[in-house]
């Protein structure tokens, strides 16, 4: 049995959206399957990496082969990070050769990859902001030995919002029970961002693998600028009871392809039949597509 | 939407239903089933419904607190023990849908002996768990494993036993890794054991298990990790994997997505969703329809 005493529970969950203005519409019987209508957009999945991850080889992690594959489950759009930027220190030509790989396959909108730990990664930056002209930049806090309170975040907070970019925090890339015995990473704390936002009010942040607990989210309810993913937030009825427990308009549709099959959390946005299909339509590409265009308007 | 549409992510409802979907591992209200017995955990099984239609699920086996000191609520123990009928109502209620095993305690032997004799010989019980966290976890390289194995294998039951290999090692004194479930398993060759969640960490646990053909690994209990199913089908073979759901804790898109998301034979997908469960319990049905 598993014992995720982080994850959140469905009784916090509940408890923490008591009050709140319900994004969904409960289905009282498993017939809702019969009257969901399955949204016609396309679907945007706001978290995927390419190239290798160095402790195991994935079925898709062939750039090919996994842009193949989320086009046949409907995505029309997947902002790929590079599993490359969690472990490389020459971060310029880590995003170089992303920008590079997300030209042949169009699919992919890339995010580049930020080390606060390295000397110069001002320029890092401002090559992903100008040069190549992203949308949004990644960063590894547990990976790259930092925390959220170093001065630095708080300049990358500010220059990315200056800029109309968003910012995706990696707070995990692997469970912590199942990772090399060599490389054991904690998940990031993530507890810094309420203050650091109540700071940088036009900050924009994706926490990307974040596993849902009541107390943040208690506390970044009324900060504008905090979004999750679907990647790892598990249990059956997890999605809509996030997205009722968050703030409107804060849950992307994320996968973590290939590092996890991409269908586990596009089946899971479903299965309880709990969202209704504007919220759905919502969480599957819509909220991405506010997210960004929030960003560069 | 038609009912013959598929959902996103999800094969076509017929193909889910072609795969005849026996879950192995189904957790409702997994720590504790209610003060009266069951309340808790019909709930949680309604909780499932939605994701075990999606599904097309056939049916699901959970696993019960029968009162051999498996949760840490003594009124609860006792109601078991004086009331056994009161923990029926879930299998009276689903009768089509569910089936059951009982928790196991190795550190209890005599009482589990009994519990034995009344769920799995007299009873609709179909096999055990044995859990690997909360006051009854006991690691099955324990010699106590040996007289409980030897009944469970005389009622033809199926034996699950949860395992995990965990980084920096078992977090609690109790629990079982694969290697120490292949060590049991090679003194009863004639038994199959289930490896549950195939060791949490599964490249290990594969291998742990590789040469144990009695061993099934079961595909719960973790992220829907991109390559385990396929590692497991060439280590292994499709015939010795399970499917398990974790429902409703874990999330059908999770469980099913490791299956239907993996590289493999459509034919492999049908065994490990159904087929070698069915075959797994074919000894204990039989004997108990005779």
């Amino acid at each position: 049995m598993m014992d995720n005493t982080s994850q959140m529970s469905r009784r916090e969950l509940l408890a923490v959206s008591a009050g709140a203005a319900s994004a969904l519409a409960l289905a009282e019987e498993a017939s809702a399957f019969a009257e969901l209508e399955v949204p016609q957009k396309r679907i945007i999945d706001a978290n995927v990496s390419l190239f290798r991850w160095p402790f195991r080889r994935f079925p898709l992690d062939e750039t090919r082969l996994l842009a193949e594959k989320l086009q046949s489950l409907g995505v029309s759009e997947a902002w790929a990070g590079s599993f490359e930027g969690v472990f490389h220190r020459d971060v310029a030509g880590v995003n170089s050769r992303l920008v590079d790989e997300c030209r042949k396959h169009p699919i992919f909108l890339p995010i580049g990859s930020v080390n606060l730990t390295l000397p110069g990664w001002e320029t890092d930056l401002q090559r992903c902001l100008g040069q190549h002209n992203m949308v949004g930049v990644r960063v590894h806090p547990n990976y790259h030995g930092y925390t959220l309170e170093r001065e630095a975040f708080a300049e990358l907070l500010s220059i990315a919002a200056e800029a109309g970019r968003f910012v995706q925090i990696a707070v995990s890339m692997e469970d912590t029970r199942t990772q090399n015995e060599l490389v054991p990473v904690a998940d990031v704390d993530i507890s810094p961002l309420v203050p650091l936002l109540k700071q940088h009010q036009k900050a924009r942040v994706h926490l990307l693998n974040y596993r849902p607990q009541a107390t943040f989210l208690e506390q970044i309810r009324e900060l504008p600028g905090v979004y999750f993913d679907t990647a790892r937030v598990d249990g059956t009825d997890s999605i809509p009871r996030l997205v009722e427990a968050a703030a409107p308009g804060r849950v992307l549709f994320g996968s973590h392809a290939p590092f996890l099959v991409p269908e586990a959390a596009l089946i899971r946005t479903h299965e309880s039949g709990l969202l209704d299909t504007h919220t759905l339509q919502d969480v599957l590409a819509d909220n991405a597509n506010r997210f960004r265009e929030a960003e560069s308007a | 939407m038609n009912s013959d549409d598929a959902l996103p992510g999800l094969p076509s409802p017929q193909r889910l239903k072609d795969y005849r979907i026996w879950d192995s591992y189904f957790t409702p209200s997994y720590a504790h089933p209610g003060r009266d017995g069951s309340s808790q955990l019909i709930a949680d099984v309604e909780r499932s419904l939605p994701a075990i239609r999606a599904g097309h699920f056939e049916r699901l086996c959970y696993f019960a607190h029968v009162g051999l000191g498996t949760t840490t609520d003594a009124d609860y123990e006792t109601l078991a023990q004086t009331q056994p009928e009161a923990l029926l109502k879930p299998l009276e209620t689903w009768p089509d849908m569910l089936m059951g095993m009982i928790m196991l305690n190795g550190q209890r032997v005599d009482a589990s002996l009994d519990a034995l004799n009344r769920w799995l010989r007299d009873g609709p019980m179909l096999g055990v768990y044995f859990p690997g966290g909360g006051p009854a976890a006991l690691s099955c390289s324990h010699p106590n494993f040996h007289k409980l194995v030897q009944r469970i294998a005389e009622l033809r039951g199926v034996i699950v036993q949860h395992t995990w290999f965990k980084t920096g090692g078992k977090q609690s004194p109790g629990e079982s890794t694969p290697s120490e479930l292949a060590e049991l398993a090679a003194r009863y060759p004639e038994q199959k054991f289930i490896c549950a969640h195939a060791g949490g960490e599964w490249e290990k646990g594969i291998r742990a298990v590789r040469e144990s053909p009695n061993i099934l690994v079961e595909t719960s209990g973790f992220d829907a990790t991109a390559g385990f199913i396929e590692m497991a089908v060439r280590e292994l073979g499709p015939e010795r994997i399970v499917f398990g759901s974790h429902l409703p804790s874990r999330s059908l898109g999770t469980e099913l997505g490791k299956i239907i998301g993996a590289s493999i034979p459509e034919r492999a997908k049908s065994m490990i969703l159904g087929e070698n469960y069915r075959n797994l319990l074919q000894p204990i049905l039989t004997s108990k329809r005779t």
